[in-house]
């Protein structure tokens, strides 16, 4: 009995260890095989380093370097996004905890409406309100919309909220502290574990963002990764177009785009993936 | 004390909590509050083709409700959810209770494995994906060459909310584990030991006590995932991009929207189509969250 159901539990991680494991080997595998290869060597083979170069090369070199703009502009929006999103959140949530004000309650309950509006429904009417400033096809359309982030100052007003007390702001008054003092020197070092949840969330989001810059954006030249992986399929026909065109984009090309599109992410996700178990062990601990 | 009070309300009003927040109203009302009451309006705003747009209550919502593409794409992203949640809450809870009965360091490695997919998302998901489902270079190219169509491709209006699905399964299922396996983790351990004591075998420990104690979570998971799938667009636009006009370019209700208001400028049937996309994610997560009692707190 106890043989076989850890047989079978076994099976069960093999299985989902296939499943999960091999789109993402393939992915890896991919820029080291030409188009040819792909289709004619096993799935799962490896092609050879002087490919990957090769790949590497056809990438890089399209459109003079197009896809080094897209990672630029990724980059920069994201980073920007990020620094204004942190910079309006965490204030607003501690305060909206720690500093009631007439109409903060009011502010809280359309932070929480806001939340459960899907951001997809937004972007019509934010396209027209960025229309009417003259701001369409230029890289704010997509930063300044990234760095509403409702879930963050919630995420930071339940964390001030449930574990900073009221005594130790107190103290710091009765000393003398300003509130900008307060939250910068006591309330930010002990509330760093919701600012890096808060940070992963915007981080992951604004990188992603495929909607909102697929609206908003017309120039290549101002595109993301995330939209120019899309152009770059489009306007090469890569894939499902019988690789009929002479620019030297194919599919080898299109997976290692998409490899350099998600390795942000990736680090991301692997960095975080150590607090989730440190978390995790840590309950169980206590458990 | 009646003084201390008023005194306290005063200084509530000049309170610095409004120069800390008010930044972040500045960004709430811009890009949260006007958006959806602009939103809003728009659905009453019908764009003719002759003569100056005019305002009607039901216009655009009935205008939208008759279009032949609607029940085509709503069946779409049905059928899509009725595979991909099923499918992904089985693969979810399966593997996540198998790596809680034995804590291994192979039950690690495959948490781990469930869980890189996730960072795979958005267009290079999607294309890898698409990648996945061409019979000329997926791993399982050679059972996939048995279902192709005469021009040569795997991919068609028919079978692609099953490949999705298992698109969505595979990104989305590790992440859900890690959450659903830390909340068994938590579970006393001397609950399971005194069922043990009583009796218990593996099995009845799943059934009468971890399955009803993570119960919530699966109203937590259906409610996020329906929202997300029945706003679905990137994928099914990239991957319609790479599958040479196998794909309607109307297959999801959000595609459609943006059809509206891209290739017909018609932004008003496009908002209320898409508050009518919003009222069905709302009324649902309603329903579930009273038929689980998602947020009652007493314990079975």
């Amino acid at each position: 009995m106890q043989v076989v159901s850890r047989g079978a539990r076994n099976l069960l991680f093999v299985l989902a260890i296939l499943f999960f494991g091999v789109p993402i080997v393939w992915l890896l595998l991919a820029p080291t095989k030409t188009t040819n290869q792909l289709q004619y060597l096993p799935p799962l083979a490896f092609g050879s380093f002087d490919q990957v170069g090769i790949t590497a090369g056809n990438l890089f070199g399209y459109n003079n370097g197009m896809i080094w703009l897209w990672a630029w502009n990724s980059v920069w929006y994201t980073a920007t996004s990020l620094v204004i999103a942190l910079l309006v959140s965490v204030p607003a949530g501690y305060a909206l905890a720690k500093l009631p004000f007439r109409g903060s309650t009011t502010v809280l309950f359309l932070t929480l409406l806001t939340m459960i509006v899907p951001s997809a429904a937004l972007i019509l009417p934010l396209y027209l309100e960025m229309s009417s400033v003259g701001l369409i096809n230029t890289p704010w359309a997509v930063i300044l919309p990234l760095t509403f982030h409702p879930f963050g100052v919630y995420l930071i007003y339940l964390f001030a909220k449930t574990t900073m007390p009221d005594s130790i702001i107190e103290a710091a008054r009765i000393d003398g502290c300003s509130e900008f003092a307060i939250m910068w020197r006591i309330f930010i070092p002990v509330a760093w574990p919701a600012i890096a949840m808060v940070t992963f969330f915007v981080f992951v989001g604004a990188w992603n963002a495929f909607f909102l810059p697929f609206i908003m954006l017309n120039s290549d030249t101002l595109a993301t990764l995330q939209l120019g992986l899309q152009l770059l399929v489009s306007s090469t026909g890569a894939i499902g177009g019988g690789g009929q065109s002479n620019i030297p984009i194919h599919a080898p090309e299109v997976a290692l785009a998409a490899l350099v599109s998600v390795l942000p992410i990736l680090c991301v996700f692997l960095f975080a993936q150590r607090y989730l178990v440190a978390g995790q062990t840590a309950g169980a601990e206590k458990g | 004390m009646p003084s201390q009070s008023s005194s306290r309300s005063s200084r509530r009003w000049r309170s610095p909590g409004w120069f800390f927040v008010a930044p972040y109203l500045v960004i709430l009302i811009a890009f949260g509050i006007a958006p959806a009451i602009y939103g809003l309006y728009q659905t009453f705003e019908v764009t003719s083709p002759v003569g100056a747009p005019y305002l009607s209550l039901t216009k655009n919502f009935a205008d939208v409700l008759k279009d032949y593409r609607l029940p085509t794409a709503s069946w779409n992203v049905v059928k899509y959810l009725l595979i991909w949640l099923p499918l992904m809450l089985l693969v979810v809870f399966a593997l996540a209770l198998a790596m809680d009965a034995k804590r291994t360091r192979f039950a690690a490695i495959t948490r781990f494995v469930t869980y890189v997919p996730g960072a795979v998302t958005g267009s290079a998901a999607a294309l890898l994906w698409l990648f996945m489902s061409s019979p000329a270079v997926s791993p399982i190219g050679a059972i996939l060459r048995h279902f192709v169509d005469k021009s040569g491709s795997f991919l068609s209006d028919q079978n692609f909310a099953l490949i999705l699905a298992v698109m969505g399964t595979a990104s989305g299922a590790g992440g859900w584990i890690v959450v659903v396996y830390g909340a068994l983790v938590a579970i006393p351990q001397e609950l399971i030991e005194s069922a043990v004591l009583d009796g218990a075998n593996a099995w009845d420990t799943v059934w009468h006590i971890k399955l009803p104690m993570i119960r919530s979570y699966i109203a937590f998971i259906l409610i996020v995932s329906i929202a997300q799938g029945f706003q679905l667009f990137v994928e099914p636009t990239v991957i319609s991009q790479g599958a040479g006009g196998q794909v309607s370019r109307t297959w999801s209700i959000n595609q459609l929207v943006f059809s509206y208001a891209t290739d017909q400028s018609n932004y008003g049937r496009a908002s209320a189509l898409a508050i009518l996309l919003l009222v069905v994610c709302v009324a649902l997560a309603v329903f579930i969250i009273t038929r689980t009692r998602f947020y009652s707190t007493e314990e079975r």
